[in-house]
């Protein structure tokens, strides 16, 4: 053969030109790639094979349900890990745990100070403080531990006292209220008036 | 039919040379196979400069992660820490925005560059061009040949030698895939974590490694099997170039004024004299020949790694890879004409025009681009080193007491910085007689730190004359930068607070005031 003879067009046969034409513009009906077709058909099985296998047989629970069961198992982890606040007398025990009264000092000190001051005595120490004194043991909104921590998650809103418990959640808002009974005696004769401080 | 001697020319194959048309991609057989190319070496000024370009690119990627650069890789994407190192400068999540100017500025460089010199990117910095053509198809010459060796071989029935070579290839182009996708996780993880991966099982770093392993799958999918059909269906940017470029484009292009009509190389040299004087000369005088100075010797398609012929013209295969320059210029100085039968020039200046290089779509592209680059510039080197916000507390908006008017805000700072940090918080624009709590001294911030912290200000109820703006601002301790949030102090009406101060003052007078 001679080496300079042109090699045969790539394709034997002539492209098909479409009968439509728009603008003047006129289409070839060309084959696609056979790769470029796999993927299609290749997209299409997965889609029957996900269908079948999520939708109809079940064997894999759908996507809808598998975050509700780790929100169950977030939920279950939480309720696990949290905190008996109904019990005065762990409250007492954790207010004489260094842990647990270092850490709500640390928030204390970050969100308390403003308005209670940093000595925790808030109107008894300087009457323009906008928090009452934490350190007596007259209090406002109730003066059991459990009252306390009821105040801090819950806030007093008419007060502006802020619901803590949702901006920090309950382990620190447990410290914080550990913190503030460090600075008082189990069984000490508490009184409650109501607002004129 | 007997009488002629000359076999009868075999049917294409998938396997045989196609002769490219320009109505077809040549790599598509009309079965929709795939026509595998064997392209041919070409060797000139452009390969080497193109591989030298590619040298530089990879050793580049390649050296990022190593080199540090103010304690950290000069390019490190903290994805666990959201913190992005380039080359010393750190930015914070919380810069994401930033991301907007740097890919509409790049976005922008290209449309310049490309209404310029057209596919410059695609030819000689793309990432697909310069690992195809530097690393793997340099493996697959090193171990299979040339061009006809290759062809051969895949011809050749399978045998032992032939699967010795074709799994030594692969093994080749695996680790080529496996290195380069590694560096590429290095650039997320940093490389002595990448090492620690590397030395534990997959299971304890399951999504890294399936990272890599999938990753280094498709690259050699890509690079020993899919190649050139990357760029010719795949690739969003080779499509939108096409809008891109015009007649005064910068592109490779056949001379068809010079080269047609094309005829074989006569043998006998009678040719050979005018023309060699005509190389001498600089300016090309036209020879007295009736052919033009394309000899028809293919060359130019036999070494296209995307299989197209340049000389039906510009097509939107072609990756301005420039081989078929070079491949054309070597054949022209052999058969002593010219070169630059084929070579960049806009369509304009192959037709035999002047290219205009300022044109309304430069000016357009320039503008753009400078605008971007400004805009980029200016975003990037103002980024501040912490992120601050000042919000309301919930709750009531505002607070009345015997004495004041009371408002409650949040204040957040972020430390974006990798070093501790020193920040003051001070208010601006406040009346006289308010009182701050919280923030009264300096905050000190471990790197990367966020601390939220109340700040409340109170009016007096005799200094209260209405709700006002004003702004709470942060600076470091140097002072080197200040972000300031403009928030309002809100409160009631001050003739409600003041009625009610009389009323408290004078509670006798209440049923005349009722009356006025």
């Amino acid at each position: 053969m001679n080496p300079h003879q042109q090699p045969p067009a790539g394709n034997d046969s002539e492209p098909q030109l479409r009968p439509h034409s728009y603008d003047g513009i006129q289409e070839y009906d060309q084959r696609l790639p056979n790769w470029w077709l796999n993927t299609l058909y290749g997209a299409i099985v997965f889609w029957i094979a996900y269908w079948f296998v999520y939708m109809i047989a079940g064997l894999v629970a759908p996507p809808g349900a598998q975050v509700d069961a780790e929100m169950a198992r977030i939920a279950a982890l939480k309720l696990a890990d949290s905190i008996d606040v109904t019990n005065d007398n762990k409250f007492w025990e954790m207010s004489t745990n260094p842990v647990f009264v270092d850490a709500g000092r640390q928030t204390f000190n970050s969100l308390c100070i403003p308005c209670h001051l940093p000595s925790m005595r808030g109107k008894s120490e300087s009457p323009t403080a906008i928090g009452p004194d934490l350190t007596d043991m007259a209090w406002i909104h109730g003066g059991t531990p459990k009252e306390i921590y009821t105040t801090v998650s819950k806030g007093v809103i008419v007060k502006g006292m802020l619901a803590w418990e949702p901006v920090i959640g309950q382990k620190k808002t447990v410290e914080v209220v550990a913190y503030v009974l460090s600075r008082h005696q189990k069984g000490e004769p508490i009184t409650v008036q109501a607002e004129n401080k | 039919m007997s009488e002629d001697p000359r076999p009868a020319p075999p049917r294409p194959t998938r396997d045989t040379p196609h002769r490219p048309v320009r109505d077809s991609v040549t790599t598509i057989n009309t079965d929709g196979s795939r026509y595998f190319l064997y392209p041919a070496d070409a060797r000139g000024w452009f390969l080497s400069a193109r591989r030298l370009s590619a040298y530089v690119l990879i050793a580049v990627y390649l050296l990022l992660p190593w080199v540090p650069v103010n304690g950290h890789p000069a390019v490190f994407l903290d994805v666990a820490e959201r913190r992005f190192h380039f080359l010393g400068y750190t930015l914070a999540a919380q810069d994401s925005w930033l991301l907007f100017f740097g890919v509409s500025g790049l976005g922008f460089a290209l449309f310049f560059l490309t209404a310029l010199f057209g596919r410059l990117w695609c030819g000689w910095a793309c990432p697909q061009t310069v690992f195809l053509d530097h690393v793997y198809r340099r493996i697959e010459r090193w171990i299979e040949g040339d061009a006809p060796a290759r062809r051969a071989l895949k011809l050749a029935p399978m045998s032992g030698a032939k699967f010795a070579r074709r799994l030594f290839k692969h093994t080749l182009y695996i680790l080529a895939s496996l290195a380069i996708t590694h560096l590429f996780l290095a650039y997320f993880v940093s490389l002595p974590e990448l090492w620690l991966f590397m030395h534990e099982t997959p299971g304890e770093h399951w999504s890294a490694f399936l990272f890599v392993f999938i990753a280094a799958g498709l690259l050699y999918f890509n690079f020993a099997w899919f190649r050139e059909q990357l760029c010719i269906v795949i690739c969003p940017y080779g499509r939108l170039q096409s809008a891109l470029t015009d007649d005064h484009t910068l592109v490779i292009g056949y001379d068809a004024r010079r080269g047609e009509p094309r005829g074989k190389l006569r043998h006998d040299g009678t040719e050979d004299l005018p023309r060699a004087a005509a190389h001498q000369a600089t300016v090309f005088a036209p020879p007295p020949a009736t052919t033009g100075d394309c000899i028809a010797c293919n060359r130019c398609v036999q070494v296209c790694p995307t299989g197209i012929d340049i000389r039906h013209g510009l097509q939107l295969e072609c990756i301005g890879c420039a081989a078929c320059i070079d491949a054309c210029d070597e054949v022209m100085i052999k058969v002593r004409r010219p070169t630059g039968l084929i070579r960049y020039d806009s369509l304009a200046g192959l037709s035999g025009g002047v290219t205009r290089w300022i044109r309304p779509r430069i000016i357009l592209y320039g503008v753009l681009l400078a605008v971007g680059a400004t805009v980029a510039i200016w975003s990037f080197s103002t980024v501040k080193p912490a992120n601050f916000l000042v919000y309301r507390m919930s709750g009531a908006a505002y607070f009345v007491g015997s004495e004041e008017v009371r408002d409650q805000f949040m204040v957040r700072i972020v430390n974006k910085r990798t070093v501790p940090a020193t920040f003051l918080v001070s208010t601006e624009g406040v009346p006289a007689g308010i009182r701050q709590t919280g923030f009264a001294g300096p905050v000190t911030l471990a790197p990367m730190a966020e601390l939220v912290s109340p700040l409340v200000l109170l009016v007096d109820r005799e200094h209260y004359n209405g709700p006002f703006k004003f702004s709470v601002k942060v600076t470091d301790a140097a002072r080197t930068f200040a972000l300031t949030r403009e928030v309002e102090f809100m409160g009631p009406d001050p003739r409600l607070l003041h009625e009610d101060d009389e009323e408290r003052k004078h509670p006798a007078k209440k049923k005349g005031d009722a009356h006025d």
